[in-house]
């Protein structure tokens, strides 16, 4: 298919690529949604939890989202195994700065870090790139601005208001454009994050994480119950946003034309349906 | 070098972490900065006892080398600032080597070390220093800590432990972060942050002058007259410090030099115009100096 | 101290390990912060790694497995150490002495240094295992009065530190007035 280019990671093929860093993009775009939003001296970092089986301990199993340091929360796509490993160097050198520096790592410097991993395994030979994305956030020693950062397989590292990646990580991106302000607060932030995970989590709020990062405090992992009490908040919106329009706008819209009234029948089969209540992946 | 030493520049745990894993082992080994350099060493058994067998002058003052020791220098948080003073003299033995060394190393446009042990050690590391403080800024787009600028040089001579160093140094500088920030490493691997310290064999006297009327709040004119009063006092009574004072203030925009001024003029204005060194009972005009 | 001087009369020579312990240490210049950073650095890498608190006496095993590999090297940390902390699921405080050649021994109390030749009487007689805080402070007070009064060098005074169920705080210690041998 691709003519032995991907075989060997170090190697070009002749038009450029390297094929194997591209593969790894395909596991990421695989791995369950991940999302974060930046607030005013807010960021929340949410997650699509994969639906558990009958028999699984899901109060026991490893979550996507994971502590980097005690300011640095870092949330993943991809490959879960690999993510150990990347977060695992991740967490020494939060510690190797520490200890060296006197002082926390920035968030800018551990995604460097995070990064430059990531394309370091991208150019020697007889290793595998790591097959995820992650998202960092947290807020910098002593700063009330929130940092959001993505890396790539390949090593790009970016910084970002809102965003996503993995499993319809665009869809969930355009939602985010459509619907993000710079200085939202507390309640708007985490609303925005369910509302926006809520795009390609169709079974609401028990397959949903999570994690809010204020400046100088501890990481707060929201409660289930809670979760659910949001998404229902948005259904109810949405149903009655829904009705309204079904009141109003009939025939009106009729012009807009296919693709609006594409988008609106997804949003109304997402609200119709009741919150946690999950059909399988 | 030894093993504990190799297993610290490293951050420890890789050690032990994915052994099996050679490829990312090595991996890790590229990209880490090394810290410490590499010397090649002479062929002898012991270096360290070498090396203090050849210049250790206090034990045997016939010893083939010896190195530059005599030294007075302090340096002192004040609410403008840090103030930071040197004699100027290097003795090799009973020899005055020089009279116009330069004991205060500029880092960099905000950052100042001072000079007391070894000359070389001071001046080579102190240099190095500065290299790794400039990476450090390119590499995060911001200046340097003090702490962190310190604790580069103190992780840097614990490595070299027991090997021969001498040096007691004081970094000094003013960042947004920490303020005024000043700290004593020496070649054991001490590292202190406090708001006053005297390094050299001259340190008791500049100690007892300083200290009686050190106060934070001190106005910079006042805090730029006790350290080169401090440094006079060294001047006066150790026969290893001399020369001329050396007198820097550092502020957060950057350092400010006040000066290399002879110690004798000023030792002089102080006798005559305030009445101080009432010991000596010489006149001026019996000395070479002039005021 | 470098020289005659002491150039620093309030160094805090203690670190938290973790919520629950705190290490005392003294020793060889360098090493001992060197060592001390060290071992709080690896203990809060364990924390961060595996999202829990090791007690007391797993603190202490892991660094006197440290010091234990340290001695065998070609320049070992010289090191003597106090860690106390409170063991959050046994529900009660632990104390170990342990000293450069890695020795570690659960105690009720401890010192090291010539403080030992003065202190530990003091201890084995006052101390019991039920005594309160203050009860405690008390018995801390009887032993710094007595190194006033008794060690030959000048005693600039303590550092004071309580871990609980509560963490670590620094406890105020007023310096009190000067002893004279009667």
């Amino acid at each position: 298919m691709a003519s032995g280019y991907d075989r060997a990671l170090s190697v070009f093929s002749p038009d450029g690529h390297v094929f194997q860093v591209e593969y790894a993009l395909e596991a990421v775009k695989r791995g369950t949604c991940a999302v974060a939003v930046k607030g005013s001296k807010i960021v929340v970092l949410g997650c699509e939890k994969r639906s558990a089986m009958k028999l699984q301990d899901t109060r026991i199993t490893p979550s996507k989202i994971s502590m980097v340091d005690t300011h640095v929360c870092l949330a993943f796509a991809g490959l879960n195994a690999d993510a150990r490993i990347l977060v695992d160097k991740a967490r020494l050198e939060a510690q190797s700065h520490r200890l060296t520096v006197e002082d926390p790592v920035t968030i800018e410097y551990i995604t460097k870090y995070v990064a430059g991993v990531q394309q370091r395994y991208t150019q020697s030979g007889g290793v595998r790139p790591f097959g995820i994305s992650t998202l960092i956030v947290g807020f910098d020693p002593g700063s009330e601005e929130a940092r959001l950062y993505q890396t790539e397989p390949s090593g790009i590292y970016s910084a970002w208001k809102a965003n996503a990646i993995g499993r319809s990580s665009k869809t969930v991106r355009e939602f985010l454009e459509r619907n993000h302000t710079p200085s939202l607060d507390r309640p708007a932030t985490i609303e925005l994050t369910i509302k926006s995970l809520l795009e390609v989590v169709q079974t609401g709020a028990k397959n949903i994480e999570i994690a809010i990062m204020a400046p100088g405090k501890e990481v707060e992992y929201l409660q289930s119950e809670d979760i659910e009490k949001i998404v229902e908040k948005i259904n109810s919106e949405k149903d009655a946003e829904a009705s309204t329009r079904r009141g109003g706008a009939r025939g009106g819209n009729a012009a807009a034309g296919g693709s609006a009234a594409s988008a609106q029948g997804a949003e109304q089969v997402l609200a119709s349906r009741p919150a946690g209540e999950g059909a399988a992946e | 070098m030894n093993t504990l030493v190799a297993r610290y520049s490293q951050p420890a745990a890789h050690t032990h972490a994915y052994n099996a894993d050679e490829d990312s082992q090595q991996l890790i080994q590229d990209a880490a900065p090394q810290l410490s350099l590499n010397f090649a060493l002479p062929p002898i058994a012991s270096t360290a006892q070498w090396l203090r067998a050849m210049t250790d002058d206090h034990s045997n003052p016939n010893v083939p080398i010896k190195i530059a020791h005599g030294t007075t220098t302090l340096a002192f948080r004040f609410k403008g600032g840090i103030i930071v003073a040197t004699d100027s003299r290097a003795t090799a033995g009973n020899w005055i080597a020089s009279q116009t060394v330069k004991k205060v190393i500029e880092i960099n446009s905000a950052l100042l070390g001072t000079m007391a042990g070894g000359a070389a050690d001071c001046q080579y590391w102190l240099a190095y220093l500065g290299m790794q403080c400039r990476l450090h800024e390119l590499r995060h787009k911001r200046r340097i800590s003090v702490a962190a600028a310190s604790k580069i040089l103190a992780n840097l001579v614990y490595s070299y432990k027991g090997m021969g160093l001498s040096m007691g140094t004081m970094c000094a500088g003013v960042t947004p972060t920490e303020g005024p920030a000043l700290y004593y490493i020496d070649s054991d691997g001490t590292r202190l942050a406090g708001n006053l310290f005297c390094v050299g064999s001259g340190q008791t006297f500049a100690y007892g002058v300083l200290d009686a009327e050190y106060k934070y709040d001190m106005e910079e004119d006042e805090a730029l007259e006790l350290g080169r009063r401090s440094i006079l006092a060294a001047t006066h009574r150790d026969a290893y410090s001399g020369g001329f004072v050396n007198l820097y203030h550092v502020k957060e925009e950057g350092w400010v030099k006040h000066g290399f001024n002879d110690v004798n003029p000023q030792f002089w204005r102080y006798k005559l115009e305030k009445g101080e060194f009432s010991n000596v009972n010489a006149k001026l005009d019996e000395t070479s100096g002039k005021v | 101290m470098r020289g005659a001087s002491i150039l620093k009369a309030n160094d805090d020579k203690t670190r938290s390990l973790n919520k629950h312990t705190l290490m005392a240490f003294v020793g060889e210049a360098g090493d001992t912060v060197q060592f001390a950073d060290y071992a709080q650095a690896n203990i809060q890498l364990y924390s961060m790694r595996n999202n829990s608190e090791l007690s007391p006496y797993e603190v202490s095993s892991f660094i006197r497995s440290e010091l234990a590999k340290s001695l065998r090297s070609k320049n070992p940390y010289t090191v003597n150490l106090l860690l106390g902390g409170y063991d959050a699921i046994k529900q009660k405080p632990e104390l170990f002495w342990i000293d450069y050649l890695a020795s570690s021994a659960p105690v009720p109390y401890a010192a090291h240094g010539y403080a030992q030749y003065y202190c530990l009487s003091i201890l084995d007689k006052h101390h019991h295992p039920d005594i309160s805080f203050e009860q405690g402070m008390k018995l801390l007070r009887m032993c710094t009065d007595e190194l006033k009064r008794r060690l030959p060098i000048d005693f600039k005074g303590v550092l004071v530190k309580v871990v609980n169920k509560d963490g670590v705080t620094l406890q105020e210690y007023p310096e009190g007035e000067q002893m004279y041998a009667p």
